[in-house]
């Protein structure tokens, strides 16, 4: 079955290995520094999405260690549950092999590569297998050097052990060439803290080279819901979607495979479809479609008039979630955390948009040269580190007037955006998964949402301004207060300097105290009536 | 004696800004923002009184108080002048106005990181307020002016000062005259005056020129120059020697300027205003030079000059002003000079021979030749 697809064709005519190199960049490893983060990126994700299926609370550790030149050994181990014995060469040890491949749910990589990518990369770049250890919890732990036999794409495992001991999870340990340890905004560990950001649920450890020791705890003990597995809708598809899909599927006519593979066909749609693509031989079978025919019918399905998917197959991370991981990871002065509703882009693919905004304490990207905002990219919880110039995220934020949110001086504030972006059918912009395209409904949807945060952050930002005048009003006052005590007593003949001094002290504080009061009161009103004029105005914005 | 008239004449001043400065402290004490109130000094709450027949300040009245960030500053530091103030007369010291604002530079700001007074542009106005708040003035709070003025005549002035008593007699003061002090009222007392009339003479020249004529003494007046524009202290004895009863005449140049030094005399000004009632003398009359001299003395039509157009927009601007207006006469005066656009100047009178100005004067005064 696999042989079929035209991605395991090439696999008989090249090496594994020179496949690999050839697809590097599509699988993320292209750039020393990128190469690293992938990797941290391959093992955090398995441990998550294992951890999360087994209702586990993640407790992960990511070890780094520069070996010399352009070699590092990684190491991760989580508290999973672990890896039977008989499946760890299929897990770790053979390409696109992964359990996620196939299956249409919301997912956090859906690259697929997984952790065998990383066997394969420390292979080609080092030359040495990956230590494996892991558990399930049944008081045995199995060990083993494993590597690819790079002809046949088929696990090789060595120096294998069973030993008595208690454990649960699985440590993987490995070599890797051609990597680049970074600590800027590229390295594991902005991904890592990012990645905190995103699962509150989850405790990461990180330790680097020159013993940097860096540890993201939980915010909290919700493990998310599993995402409910989905048909996909007829709209969200692209070609090779269709083409892949119905290689692999075992039914006997095009027309039973959409119906059995799809949500919203119905035997109706079919007779549309049928009408719609006369020479297209809807009867024949799937494993044989052909690319052309494929195209049609993507084609025919944008013509047709569809029952919208419906939405619940989507678990955004929750306000709630959000905030309790931006407290622990930012510590922010003030935040603001939405959470839209779902929308859909290309006709009938569902997504939610989340986003939040926080500002003082952490937030920002601080650098030697100050502090400026961020945005923080996420799409299904995995953080997007790369080609922020193309993603739709960046370029909603780019496009809003900060200006009018009295944040003109954005580039040097330090504010972070964060944006998750959630959806069964993440539409990347390129293999290396790390920007979401510029689709008008997405770009459109998370505008309105950062708007709404920053509309909140407007207002905070205002009292402050407010409370800081009336500060500065009370202390200019202040300064005089000792004067004008000594000489009201030399002027009066009478009274004493100090007990004066406190009741003028009392008399300025009282007034301004009341002040206070009574625009913070004047400031609720007042911000009622402007956020009723913003949202006219973005609604407005969002209708051109 | 001496100390008992001067003990009392500084206790007003004294009380008053004690009586101000226990208020704020009262007002402090019951919670309040301590306030000071005076009479608003602007342009636009100056107006000529008929009943009066100078001009007085209206009733438009400024508060200003501590807790309040754009007049705290300006609240301190008012009270800070009138701490200052206090302390002179506590001391029986005066000094200027400058002396004050340099006594505030120096002992102001310990507390406080910038300077209170910067310019003296700060403390001067914060003086004034003090002298409309408390009806006083500048020189009851022991603050001295430029002297200004000269004065010659049958009249003696006993003068308290520094400890001493000293009398002064005006008709003995030789070519210098006496120089009139800054303060006219404490301490000071003018006794045997005999005169029939004050002459106020613009120039020192002319003044100099009666004086060596002995104009004063076979006219029987008390013969006084400002040298331009009366100072506050020279008003202020202008306006006390007229109510001793003497008839205060006039004598300037037929020009813009001699005609403001007159009108300063006779209804005050905009930027005194606020002490009319002690230095306006509604009662001057104008002696000379007018227009009409020209006319009456052939001489002097050869003698004029050629009016500036700052004359002919005062002369202008003077026929507008209701208390010019309502006198016919000057009314007269000032369109003949628009219309001949020529000037004339008191020296003028010293063309034919130089004692010419005695017999001029006398005469005119003789024969009631004035101008309201």
């Amino acid at each position: 079955m696999a042989r079929d697809n035209p991605i395991f064709n090439q696999f008989r005519e090249h090496s594994v290995a020179e496949f690999f190199r050839k697809n590097r960049q599509m699988l993320g490893f292209s750039g020393k520094v990128r190469s690293l983060t992938t990797i941290v990126h391959e093992y955090v994700t398995n441990s998550l999405d294992a951890c999360e299926e087994a209702g586990i609370l993640p407790d992960i550790g990511i070890e780094i260690r520069v070996v010399n030149g352009d070699h590092c050994v990684v190491r991760a181990s989580d508290n999973g549950p672990g890896i039977p014995q008989k499946l760890v060469g299929k897990a770790l040890g053979m390409m696109l092999a992964g359990t996620k491949f196939h299956r249409y749910m919301q997912q956090r990589g859906q690259q697929g590569i997984g952790a065998a990518g990383c066997t394969m990369f420390a292979l080609i770049t080092t030359g040495t297998p990956v230590k494996v250890r892991t558990g399930t919890g049944t008081s045995k732990v199995y060990s083993c050097d494993l590597s690819i036999d790079v002809k046949t794409n088929k696990p090789k495992m060595l120096n294998e052990k069973m030993e008595e001991g208690e454990m649960r999870g699985l440590e993987i340990e490995g070599e890797f060439g051609e990597v680049k340890y970074d600590k800027g905004e590229y390295g594991p560990l902005a991904y890592l803290k990012r990645t905190a950001i995103a699962n509150p649920h989850a405790q990461i450890k990180f330790k680097g080279p020159n013993d940097e020791e860096v540890l993201f705890p939980r915010a909290s003990d919700a493990i998310p819901e599993r995402p409910k597995e989905v048909l996909p809708h007829p709209l969200g598809l692209t070609t090779s979607d269709l083409v892949e899909m119905a290689h692999h599927s075992k039914d006997r006519k095009i027309s039973s495979f959409l119906m059995n593979n799809f949500t919203r066909v119905s035997s109706g749609k079919i007779g549309e479809l049928r009408g719609l693509l006369p020479d297209v031989n809807l009867n024949a079978k799937p494993r044989n479609l052909a690319w052309a025919d494929a195209e049609k019918m993507i084609d025919a399905f944008s013509r047709l008039r569809w029952i919208a998917p419906a939405t619940d197959s989507i678990r955004p991370i929750g306000e709630e979630q959000v905030k309790k991981a931006l407290v622990n990871i930012l510590n922010p002065e003030f935040m603001s955390v939405r959470e839209r509703k779902p929308k859909v882009f290309r006709g009938g693919v569902p997504f939610v948009v989340e986003t939040a905004i926080t500002y003082g304490g952490n937030s920002g990207r601080h650098t030697q040269s100050g502090v400026s905002g961020d945005v923080i990219r996420f799409a299904n919880r995995a953080p997007l580190l790369f080609d922020a110039g193309g993603c739709a995220i960046t370029q909603a934020v780019k496009e809003m007037d900060w200006n009018r949110y009295g944040m003109k001086e954005f580039d040097s504030m330090p504010i972070t955006v964060f944006v998750n972006f959630v959806s069964v059918h993440v539409p990347y912009t390129g293999a290396g998964k790390q920007a979401i395209a510029n689709e008008e409904e997405i770009v459109g949807e998370i505008k309105l949402s950062v708007m709404e945060c920053a509309r909140e952050l407007q207002s905070h930002l205002r009292g402050k301004v407010r409370a800081g005048e009336k500060e500065a009003k009370k202390k200019a006052i202040m300064r005089y207060v000792d004067q004008l005590a000594k000489d009201l007593v030399e002027l009066s003949g009478t009274g004493d300097v100090e007990r004066l001094k406190k009741k003028l002290v009392k008399l300025v504080e009282g007034k301004y105290k009341k002040k206070i009061e009574d625009a913070t009161l004047e400031e609720i009103a007042g911000e009622a009536a402007a956020a009723q004029l913003e949202a006219e105005n973005s609604k407005n914005e969002g209708e051109s | 004696m001496v100390m008992i008239m001067a003990r009392k004449k500084d206790a007003k001043a004294l009380e008053k800004l004690m009586e101000l400065g226990k208020g704020m402290v009262n007002e402090v004490r019951r919670g309040k923002s301590p306030n000071f109130e005076a009479t608003v000094r602007s342009r636009s709450n100056v107006k000529y009184d008929e009943s009066f027949g100078y001009l007085r300040l209206g009733k438009r009245k400024e508060t200003r108080t501590f807790v309040n960030v754009g007049q705290a500053r300006k609240f301190m530091q008012t009270v800070a002048v009138a701490a200052k103030c206090k302390k002179f007369l506590d001391e029986d010291a005066h000094t200027s106005i400058r002396g004050l604002f340099y006594q505030l530079k120096y002992s102001l700001g310990e507390d406080v990181e910038d300077e209170l007074f910067t310019e003296q542009s700060e403390s001067n106005p914060l003086i004034e307020d003090l002298e409309v708040a408390l009806n006083l003035k500048r020189e009851d709070l022991n603050l001295n002016t430029d002297r200004k003025g000269v004065v010659a005549g049958s009249m003696r002035v006993v003068d308290r000062f520094g400890g001493e008593e000293t009398t002064i007699n005006c008709a003995k003061q030789g070519r210098s005259g006496w120089a009139i002090p800054s303060d006219v009222d404490n301490n000071m007392e003018i006794t045997d005056l005999k005169a029939d009339y004050v002459l106020v003479v613009e120039k020192d020249a002319l003044w100099q020129r009666l004086n060596e004529d002995k104009f004063w003494r076979k006219e029987k007046c008390i013969l006084i120059t400002p040298k331009g524009q009366a100072s506050r202290g020279c008003r202020r004895l202008i306006n006390k020697l007229a109510d001793m009863k003497l008839p205060i005449y006039v004598f300037t140049d037929c020009d813009a300027w001699g005609w403001y030094i007159y009108w300063a005399i006779k209804t005050g000004s905009m930027n005194l205003a606020y002490l009319a009632d002690d230095i306006a003398t509604p009662q001057a009359r104008f002696v000379g030079v007018t227009m009409q001299d020209i006319v009456d003395y052939d001489f002097l039509g050869k003698l004029t000059i050629k009016a500036k157009p700052v004359d002919l927009k005062r002369a202008q601007e003077m026929m507008s002003y209701p208390w010019i207006a309502r006198h016919k006469e000057w009314v007269k005066e000032l369109k003949t000079v628009m219309k001949s656009k020529k000037k004339l100047e008191q020296d003028a009178l010293q063309g034919p021979r130089l004692s010419f100005v005695g017999e001029y004067l006398k005469k005119k005064i003789k024969e009631k030749k004035l101008l309201p």
